[in-house]
This record gives C-alpha cells, structure tokens and sequence, in this order.
C-alpha cells in the first residue's frame, strides 16, 4: 500500500479522519484495559480477596514451576491438533465452496454460519446429548447390534478435539474461503495447459497461492483454543488443565489475581509472536489484509 | 469529517452515561429509585417503591414461590444471575455494595463480603418469621451473631454409587481409590474441596493448613487419577444417571437429581468425616428497598413456601415448619435428611490463610496436570 | 468484476477436476454442513423430552408452554438482541471507517494499530471483562445497556474491520482515483465506488460478530447492569442445576427464526435480481 501511496505523491505521514474513531476506541477499550492487565501482573494479591498497592515480581516467579511448562505444552499441543483437523477438514470446504456458482456461495456460507448464532454451550451439549454414554449414537449402535457395551465418547482428549474443531473451523474456512476467492484461476488453467497433473497443479499453483488465507486462519483457530476453556471442561471431563482453565481458575477459583494476569501476559505475547511470524511468512503483510 | 466523528463518539460516550434515569453522578449501578444512599441500614423509604432485585443462580429460586410473593404484596420481583460465587462478589465490590436488594450466595463468599463491608444488618422485627428456622443451621463462621444472613439452602457433599456395578464396600473417600474403580469415578473440580476431603482421609481437617499435611495429600490424591472419569462441580449427577461413572461426589442438589431418575443408586455418608455448606441470603450494604427484601425473606420462611423451594432447589430445608409439607420421600431421603449426630459432625470449607491456599491450589494444579 | 470472476469460475470447473472429484467435493460440503446442524438437531429433539437430565422419558410441549410463560427469560432474550444489534452497527461504522481510513493512511505505529485493533480476537475474555469492570468504575459509568454495548462493540469490530480490510485490499485503487479525477467529491467516491464493493465483505462481518455479541458471557457479566442481563449471562447461570430443556426449547425457536430470515433474504434477493434482469 505504502509504495503505491508513495507514487501518488501523498506525504509520508498522512492520517484519515476516518481513522479516528478507531484510534478512539481502540485507546480507550483495548490499550487502557491492556495497561490495566501488566500493571495488575505487578501488584501483589491481596489476603483473600483482591489485590493490594504493593508491587512485586512475584506473580512472575511463579512460572519458573515446571507444572506451568507443561501446562503451555499441552495447551499448544491441542491447539496445534486443532489447528492442523480445521486446515485438513476446512480447506476442502473453503475451495469447493469457492468454486460454487456465487450464490450458492453464499447460500453455503450462511449455513455454514447461522449455528453460530444459537448459544455455543447449549450446541456443545448437543453435542453430549449426542456423545453420552447414554446417548444418541450410543443407542443407536447398541439397537443396530454394532457394540454390545456402551461406548466411552466423552472425557477424553478426542471430545476436546471435537468440541474446538466445531466451535473454530469456521474461521478456518472463512479465510481460506477468502483467498480461494481472490486466486486468479487462469494461472492454475495455465498450469494444466503446460500438462500439470491436478495434483501438480494445485501444490505448485494452488497451495502457494493461498498459503495467505491458510496461515492467516491457523492463527484465528490457533489463537483461541489456548484461550478456550469450558471446552475442555464440558467435553474432556476437565481432566485438562490448558493455558485458559488455568487463567480462569487462577481468577475465579483460586482468586489469584496477579498470576491469572501473568498467564495473559503471556499469552498476550504468544499472540504477538505469532503475528509477527504471520508477517515474516508473508512478506510484511499485515494479517488484515489476508483475511 | 473529523467534526461528524467527534460527535460520534461523544455520543457513544453519552449513551452510557444517559442510559440509566438517574444522574449521572450517582454511584454506579444505583437502580432507578435508589435515592442517593447511605449504606447501612437506611430506615423503609416512605414512598414504598414495589420492587425488589434479587442477584443469585438461575433456575434455584421456585418461580411458583415468586409468583405468590408477587401475587400477595405487589411487589415485582426481578433477578440477576451469576454463574459463580466470585463473579458476584467483583461484581458487587466494584458496584460498593449498590444495585441489587438481595443477595443469594454460599456461606464462605459472603464471610468475604461481610469482610469488605459489603452486607447490612437485618431488622429480625420484621422477619418474625425467622423463628422458625432450625437452629443447626444458625450461628456459623461466616454470620456467628445471625446478623445479616438468612440460610436458604444447606447441602452436604455425600458419595453416591451404583451398587449394581460396584462390588466394594463403599464407606468413604478412600474407596474411591480402589483399584476396581478405573476410570469410573467423578469427583469435584475444586482444589479447596479435594485437597481437604484427602486430608480428611489422612486424619486432619478439611480446614487443615499444614504444608506436610497439603503434600501428603497432593501425592496421595494422584494415585487417585487413573480412576477418574472426570473432574465435574455442577453437572456429575447427568455422568451418573447416563451410568459411565460408578462412583461420584456430589452436592446435595446433584445426589437428589440422580436418585430421582435412578432410585437404584446408593449414597454414602463418608466415614472420615463431611463437608457443608449453607446458601443464605443477605442485604448488601447499598441495597435500596430494604422493607420489600424483609417482607420477602419474612414470606420465604412460611414453612409452605420454604417446602416448595426446597423441593425446586433440590437441597435440604432450613426451616422447620416446613416438614408438615414436604412429602413423605423427601422426610425419608438419606441425602436431605441426615441423622444430627453425623451432620454435627460435617465441617465447613473456611476462608484459610493466603500460603495455605496457595499451596493448595498449586497441588491441585500439579495434580490436574499429571 | 464479480460476473467477470462467475465467467472465470464457470470456465474453470471442467479443468479443476473430474466430474466424480466434483461430486465427491460438493459431498464433503454438504456432509459437513450436515455435522455443523447434528448438535443443534439433537437440541431441538431433546426440547420436546419430558425427561430433564438428558435421558430420554417421553414427548412433551410442557417446555415450550413454560417459556411462553416465562417473561424473565424473553426479557432476557431480548437484551440480548438490542445489545448485539446496536453493537454491530456501532462495530459497522467504527470498523469500516477503520479499514477505509487505515489503506488511505500511513503513519509510524500503522501495524501496531491494526493489531491492536483486532486484539479482542486474541486477548482472553475473563481478563477483558475485569478490565472493563475496573475501567468503568473508575470513569464512574453506569453499568447497564450502555456499557454492555461499548464492551460488545469492542470486541464486534475486528470482524468487520477484517472483513472490509481484505475487501479493500483486493480492490483496484484506480477506481476510486478514477472517480476523483472525473471530479467526484471524496464522499461520493465512497459512496458510488467504495461502498458498493465492501458491503458484501460489512455483511459477512456483522454476521460474525452479531454470533459473537449473542454468545458472549464473560464479557458481558462484568459490564452488565443490574436487571441487564442476556441470554448467555441466564443459560451459564444455570450451572447450580444443569441447563433445562426449557432453554433447548428456545434455542429450538430462535433456529426457526433465523431459517426463516436466510429463507426470506433469499427470497427478497431472488424478486430483486428478477427485477433486475427484467429490466
């Protein structure tokens, strides 16, 4: 953008008055709150409740216990499984989605996204309804004669997986959807014109092209399945102790304050991370852009 | 343009403060009517305001019992709802104790209210009804003068099983760790209770603050984890009733939903010892109609009312002319009927010191981990 | 330029696959779409279970009737509504101003604005919502509609920011310049070559965050008012008992609702282009 700017003959600092009630919002809702969050990471909790005035690295301290090492590897661990089932199972769906008549497109989009807007607690109990030992798939196997003894769906590591592919993949899908859309399809006729196998074509034509879309929605799926909690509870029997329990609980439950605000912190600058790798890997663009 | 967008956001900004009829230099979450309050016990307004705003769980308070309240007074009744004991008391130590007329809670968050100087005294000359609540459920730590709480609810976490399926004696915590229980048992996701029923187990107190006795416990609860199917505070008793899990620990409310769609089932009094708990009500310190919030807690100890929401709410009663109206099965229930000299014995989870509770915390933590 | 990119795909088809490639894909769609509705179907047939824990007891209208009755929860519902439309067009405004007036600027801090902007994807809600709990108080707001809208917002615009920013990104700079140079005012250039183009990207948008405004609790518990509460706050407060089918009952009739709305958006669009054609 800039470059082309620079051609135009604009001056190299130039702000939009369009701009300004983002610059307004955004400094008062998003950086005052985020102020709040490290200067609360500083302060010392309070004897049950709260926090008191004093400012201490304590909270910090913490986390050279290795329980918290593991509990970020396990959080990365599901997140990047997550990450990896919503690419395999959504990029089908977004490229043959693209490939629809326009609108059929959309038709397919909306639907893809109408759930969405029924309460995500009450859609993850439908799926327990489903799951349960007692449940929908498990008499419906037992009736069919399939199994003899009920089957153990639920409280496990594969429900957590379940749960957080349902609840993410439409962002997935929703990026690549969007850079699918913007692929200039004559290179991929130019490709099976110089007789690229299909196959050939799409790792050499396609997937470069929107490698974009696909790394851009590995980070919106990414991102919040290490924030995700009541998953991991509801589904995975809360046997899990992942990055978001953790910060939930050290919150709620263990009312300590300045750690929970530690774990976001840190969290705060994996996110960080992974959008300044985002913009290495796409050569300086910003993740808006590829959205 | 850059006029038009100031504009805006002023009066993005103006929305909120116009959005509530009253001043804006009023407190914030002052209702409507709320005159600009001092807190404690502010005699009845004259001009007697007909509402009363009630912040507690959805779906614990009979609706039928509301609507009679409302029937009978006039007064409309409307409700706030939390999701956890902690979020209401952010919530209400960030307001000062304004905007809500009563509070339904758990015993050891409001001892932290009470701490922060967030409740207000009751006037018991009107709440004669309040004779008749059963004395084993008065003077706790939290309230030990009864001065601002009235007990609504009381539970006892209690071990329920199926004994089609479990061929062990049952008898307490520790047979939770047998070995014939893999992968079968549920138990509280909760740190402060896990820990302390293990020490309880070990022979201290579900209050004990003992590091050794915190670590003894710690390695003693991950023998425990190979058999649990899963770690559930609120919804164990749909595990049991599916029968994936054998073996739960559950509160009260969970025991009675689970014998009411599986009579088989067995409870259990643990042998080492119980916990308890007891939700009251209380004023908090900004509450503004005062006269409603006594009428109703006065209205909810009439033994017919205090039957019927103990009979929605699912836990045991508090007051005792309520027993004339409680059917025979609830007289009969073992877990809402526990004989007195074991539920003298349960022991409330108390507020404990900061090193204590961090160690605890941080062994539940390890042990989730594992 | 979207009849140029139909032509496109139309031609594009028999070379990207094989007729069974094809099928199979659409398949694969339509199955998917089929997992994403199994839970919802599931919800809809347990809301007419007399049963309350999830077991299976019989048929029953009685939770329909009881949530007819119900005036607390309808309240509730809709809270919820106003604040998730309110703040999506707060979100549409600030969001597409953002976008438009963020690929016409450049300045030192430009990325870390953008970042920051999208942030509420990113940060964690419970953190947020003590934050914004704090933040009121201190500025001694009234808690209420208001601030659960601000709030919503917040976390609304990156939505449509990102959508609309993609949009823009993608669009030939030329025809706005074009615009200007036939003499076309700043405004008008947005209105007849800007907006036209990013409308679609501001739809899929809002539809995104007004999911999110309907879903969120955490958020929306600690700015909430005092007899302000939504749909999530009720149906997560439901912890001490478990959710009743009552709720699944209403879930089952806002799914009516919004079947009906995709059912009548196409229909209104199907008349319109027939206009159109007609024309």
């Amino acid at each position: 953008m800039s470059r082309k700017s620079k051609l135009l003959g604009r001056p190299s600092f130039y702000l939009s008055p369009a701009l300004w009630p983002l610059i307004i919002s955004v400094a008062l809702f998003i950086v005052l709150p985020i102020i709040y969050i490290v200067n609360l990471s500083f302060l010392q909790r309070g004897a049950t409740w709260g926090v008191t005035d004093v400012h201490t690295l304590e909270a910090y301290r913490k986390l050279a216990d290795p329980t918290y090492f593991a509990i970020f590897a396990n959080s990365l661990r599901i997140a990047t499984l997550t990450t990896l089932a919503c690419l395999v199972l959504g990029y089908p769906f977004a490229y043959t989605t693209a490939s629809l008549p326009p609108g059929r497109r959309q038709l397919v989009l909306l639907l893809l996204l109408a759930p969405f807007w029924l309460n995500s607690l009450i859609r993850l109990n439908g799926w327990i309804l489903f799951l349960r030992y007692d449940g929908v798939l498990n008499n419906l196997l037992l009736k069919l004669g399939v199994i003899r003894e009920p089957l153990r769906l639920l409280h496990n590591q594969g429900a957590i997986l379940l749960g957080m592919v349902y609840g993410l993949i439409s962002f997935m899908i929703l990026a690549i959807y969007n850079s699918v859309e913007k692929l200039d399809r004559s290179l991929l006729e130019a490709a099976r014109d110089l007789g690229a196998s299909p196959l050939r074509a799409f790792l050499t034509v396609t997937l470069p092209l929107t490698l974009p879309g696909i790394i851009a929605g590995s980070i919106l799926v990414f991102v919040p399945s290490i924030g995700l909690f009541f998953i991991s509870d509801l589904l995975g029997g809360g046997k899990d102790m992942l990055l978001g329990n953790l910060i939930a609980t050290q919150l709620l439950s263990a009312r300590n304050w300045p750690f929970g605000a530690v774990l976001s912190v840190v969290m705060l600058l994996i996110t960080v991370l992974l959008i300044r790798l985002y913009r290495v890997f796409s050569g300086g663009k910003s993740i808006g852009e590829m959205l | 343009m850059r006029k038009p967008v100031a504009l805006f956001l002023i009066a993005l900004l103006l929305l909120t403060a116009c959005s509530s009829p009253t001043p804006a230099t009023s407190p914030p979450t002052s209702p409507p009517t709320a005159a600009p309050t001092n807190p404690p016990t502010e005699p009845p307004s004259p001009p007697a305001s007909k509402e009363l705003i009630i912040f507690t769980w959805a779906e614990y308070i009979n609706p039928d019992v509301i609507a009679a309240f409302e029937a009978e007074t006039g007064i409309t009744v409307n409700f706030s709802f939390f999701d956890r004991n902690e979020e209401m008391l952010t919530k209400l130590d960030a307001a000062g104790g304004v905007g809500y007329d009563l509070v339904l809670a758990s015993d050891y968050i409001i001892a932290e209210a009470a701490a922060a100087g967030l409740v207000q005294e009751l006037d018991y000359s009107l709440i004669p009804n309040a004779q008749d609540i059963e004395p084993a459920f008065l003077g706790q730590f939290y309230d030990p003068e009864d001065t601002y709480t009235i007990p609504f609810a009381a539970g006892t976490p209690l071990i329920i099983y199926d004994p089609a399926k479990v061929n062990i004696p049952v008898t307490g915590y520790a047979s939770l760790w047998d070995p014939s229980l893999a992968n079968s048992v549920v138990v509280f996701d909760d740190a402060r209770l896990m820990v302390g029923f293990t020490m309880m187990m070990l022979g201290g107190s579900l209050n004990s603050t003992d590091p050794e006795l915190i670590k003894a416990a710690e390695e003693k609860l991950y023998e425990l984890k190979g058999n649990i199917l899963a770690l559930d505070y609120d919804t164990a008793h749909e595990k049991m009733i599916s029968g994936e899990a054998l073996a739960a620990l559950m509160f009260t409310s969970g025991i009675t939903r689970s014998l009411e769609e599986r009579p088989d089932l067995e409870i259990v009094y643990p042998e080492e010892g119980m916990g308890f708990g007891i939700d009251c009500f209380f004023l908090p310190s900004g509450a503004a109609n005062t006269a409603n919030a006594h009428l109703f807690l006065n209205f909810i100890l009439r033994g017919d009312m205090a039957a019927e929401l103990s009979n929605y709410a699912g836990y045991i009663n508090c007051v005792a002319t309520a027993k004339d109206y409680l059917p025979q099965e609830v007289l009969e229930n073992k877990a809402l009927y526990i004989p007195a000299e074991i539920l003298g014995n349960a022991e409330f989870m108390e507020n404990i010191d900061l090193a204590a509770t961090e160690l605890i915390d941080d062994a539940w933590t390890r042990f989730k981990q594992r | 330029m979207r009849s140029n990119l139909g032509r496109l795909l139309r031609q594009s088809t028999p070379i990207t696959s094989s007729r069974w490639l094809r099928l199979s894909s659409r398949f694969y769609v339509a199955l998917l779409l089929l997992l994403t509705y199994l839970p919802v179907i599931i919800v809809v047939a347990y809301s007419f279970n007399e049963g309350r824990y999830g077991v299976w007891r019989g048929f029953t209208t009685q939770w329909y009737t009881r949530l007819l009755t119900n005036r607390s929860i309808r309240a509730n519902l809709m809270n919820s509504l106003k604040v998730a439309f309110a703040s999506c067009g707060i979100a549409i405004v600030i969001g597409t101003a953002g976008a438009v007036g963020m690929t016409r600027s450049h300045f030192w801090g430009k990325d870390l604005l953008e970042n920051l902007a999208i942030a509420p994807l990113m940060l964690p809600e419970i953190i947020l919502g003590m934050a914004y709990l704090t933040l009121f108080t201190a500025m001694k707001v009234t808690f209420g509609m208001g601030t659960l809208i601000i709030a919503h917002s917040t976390f609304c615009i990156p939505y449509i920011y990102l959508n609309v920013q993609s949009r823009l990104a993608g669009m030939d700079p030329n025809l706005v310049e074009a615009a200007r140079d036939l003499g076309a005012s700043p405004g008008r250039a947005f209105r007849d070559i800007t907006l036209p183009l990013i409308t679609p990207s501001i739809f899929s948008g809002a539809i995104l965050a007004f999911a999110m405004s309907m879903d969120d609790v955490v958020i929306s518990f600690f700015v909430k008012g005092v007899t302000s509460d939504t749909l999530p706050i009720r149906i997560y407060s439901l912890s001490k008992v478990g959710i009743t089918p009552e709720v699944y009952a209403l879930c089952a009739l806002m799914l009516v609702v919004i079947i009906m709305a995709i059912a009548l958006f196409y229909t209104i669009r199907k008349i319109t282009q027939r206009r159109t054609f007609h024309a």
